[in-house]
């Protein structure tokens, strides 16, 4: 697979604060990659120096194999913390600034605005438009010389429910058009729904990276309960598809190993004549996950 | 080509662009037809100030005041890049560091063109009208003066975009303009000698358009150590060229 960004060791400091610390990632054709982290671990300082707007401090990166220029620019679309525009400037005015800068097809730019449903918003002024419809419209504006690479910096971060849905079920769809997408976000069921990769940052260190079903387990915790626990924890000594479970005052937790569900449990249990007087599947708590990654 | 198309498309919708031109405009046709009626020496300047082809003398020196309009909009329009962070967008989808300050040095050639075209119509206009002569000899006798205004036009939104570049604050930097252009550079020139002063941005840019009438009093006092009109547009140029290097080498050294 082709390697679209790769960082070597780079690194930002002001000041005395090492806003990015050595790090060193790499993103793959076709991936959708996630940028996890809190707030002030270092996300956008590290987009703003892949996107040439932050000089990097120390390290190297390269687009596609090179180092950036004016052609590397152009086969990404981008959209830094803002949405940054000219607000005495219509939908449309601004997207044609944008063209020309990417030097992106004029034509292109009704289709974008009905994509991101502004069509008929078009000859309103930016600084008339709600936060969400800012949002959309820089995707739009990204979007125009249809890139290989969208780089996407919180692109949720202060939108109302629907707004999110909405700006949600776009990357998707451009995600399914085969776009490499990179994601900042600190939101982390934001990336587990979205991602494909992600890489956690806290303080500006890297301190995971890798798909996300390796970084993010999505192991289910069982919670189950009988009238009679203990023929229950005999069997599930037997059985080998459970990876950990404990008593804890009158229920079980466990753990059950990849490729099984508690159908398979409840299955098993009837089977020796064990009727279940509960069974909870409980999700391990994201934040909880996270917690766990950065304090390693 | 691309890069002034793209600067037209932000200029011309900008409401605040025109409110600075249209005072800009009325100001400079205001004075210039009411210097008219104004008293010298208990003698009204009356209609002899529109005599070619000494007009374009007059002329030019008015509108050199009126330069520091044109500097106060120049670093409004770059400021505006800033507060909008459209700068630092236009260089995240393609446009080179230097580029983007190119972009604004032509806004400002093009500026200074307009200004000098208006002053050519306005010049025409009032001089047509009440000029005792009005053979072409007369009319475009002086008329290189015009290319000098250009020249010093050009100059002080150089300076102005230098500041704006500098300190990427609309306020901070029109006070810096103006403190620098009126206040701490004529300060320095009282300091030091005339030899040296001469050749100081400022001095150089103001002596493309002298003071009307400065031969005569010359004549009369020990003349005033200034470079005339047409040796004042070599440093000029040198000063212009010194200024856009540094806002390109601003851009290029610092975060966006």
């Amino acid at each position: 697979m082709a390697t679209v960004l790769y960082l070597n060791e780079l690194s930002k400091k002001y000041g005395s604060l090492q806003a990015v610390d050595r790090l060193t990632l790499q993103v793959e054709a076709g991936s959708i990659y996630g940028l996890l982290g809190p707030n002030g671990s270092g996300k956008t300082t590290t987009l703003g120096m892949v996107l040439d707007v932050i000089r990097p401090s120390g390290g190297s990166f390269q687009w596609f194999g090179d180092s950036i220029s004016s052609e590397t620019k152009r086969r990404v679309g981008a959209l830094l913390e803002t949405p940054n525009f000219y607000p005495y400037l219509t939908a449309r005015a601004n997207l044609e600034v944008a063209a020309d800068t990417k030097q992106a097809d004029h034509r292109h730019i009704n289709k974008m605005l009905d994509m991101v449903g502004l069509g008929t918003r078009s000859h309103t002024t930016f600084k008339g438009f709600s936060l969400g419809m800012k949002q959309r419209l820089a995707l739009a504006a990204a979007m125009l010389n249809d890139p290989e690479v969208l780089v996407l910096d919180e692109p949720t971060n202060g939108l109302d429910p629907q707004g999110i849905a909405e700006v949600r079920d776009l990357i998707t769809r451009i995600a399914a058009q085969g776009k490499t997408i990179l994601l900042a976000s600190h939101l982390l069921d934001e990336v587990e729904k979205v991602c494909t990769h992600v890489a956690v940052l806290q303080a500006g260190k890297l301190k995971a990276d890798g798909p996300v079903e390796d970084i993010l387990s999505t192991q289910d915790q069982l919670l189950i309960s009988a009238d009679e626990l203990a023929p229950v924890l005999q069997l599930l000594e037997r059985l080998p598809y459970i990876v950990k479970f404990a008593q804890e005052k009158n229920y079980i937790s466990l753990t059950l190993s990849e490729g099984y569900t508690s159908t398979d449990l409840n299955r098993d249990m009837f089977a020796q004549g064990i009727v279940l007087s509960q069974l909870l599947v409980r999700r391990k708590s994201l934040e909880a996950q996270f917690l766990e990654i950065t304090q390693k | 080509m691309n890069l002034i198309r793209t600067e037209l498309r932000k200029i011309l919708q900008y409401p605040t662009f025109w409110a600075i031109m249209a005072t800009y405009v009325l100001l400079q046709v205001l004075l210039i037809y009411f210097s008219s009626n104004m008293m010298v020496g208990g003698q009204s300047l009356g209609k002899s100030l529109y005599d070619f082809p000494n007009l374009w003398m007059r002329f030019t020196y008015v509108a050199y005041f009126f330069n520091l309009l044109l500097g106060i909009l120049v670093i409004v329009l770059i400021t505006d890049e800033y507060s909008y962070r459209t700068l630092r967008q236009q260089v995240i989808d393609g446009r080179s560091r230097t580029e983007a300050v190119l972009a604004k040095f032509y806004v400002t050639l093009g500026l200074a063109a307009s200004a000098a075209v208006f002053l050519l119509v306005m010049g025409l206009f009032f001089g047509l009208i009440y000029s005792s002569d009005t053979s072409m000899g007369a009319i475009f006798g002086k008329i290189d003066h015009l290319s000098y205004f250009f020249v010093q036009a050009v100059g002080y939104m150089c300076l102005a975009m230098f500041f704006a570049f500098l300190i990427r604050k609309s306020g901070l930097a029109i006070i810096a303009f103006l403190a620098w252009s009126k206040i701490v550079e004529p300060i320095i020139h009282y300091q030091i000698d005339d030899q040296i002063d001469r050749f100081m941005p400022m001095k150089v840019f103001g002596s493309l358009t002298p003071t009307p009438g400065q031969e005569i009093i010359d004549g009369l006092t020990s003349p005033m150590m200034a470079l005339s009109p047409a040796w004042a547009v070599l440093p000029a140029l040198f000063y212009i060229a010194v200024l856009v290097f540094a806002s390109i080498l601003l851009v290029r050294l610092r975060d966006l």
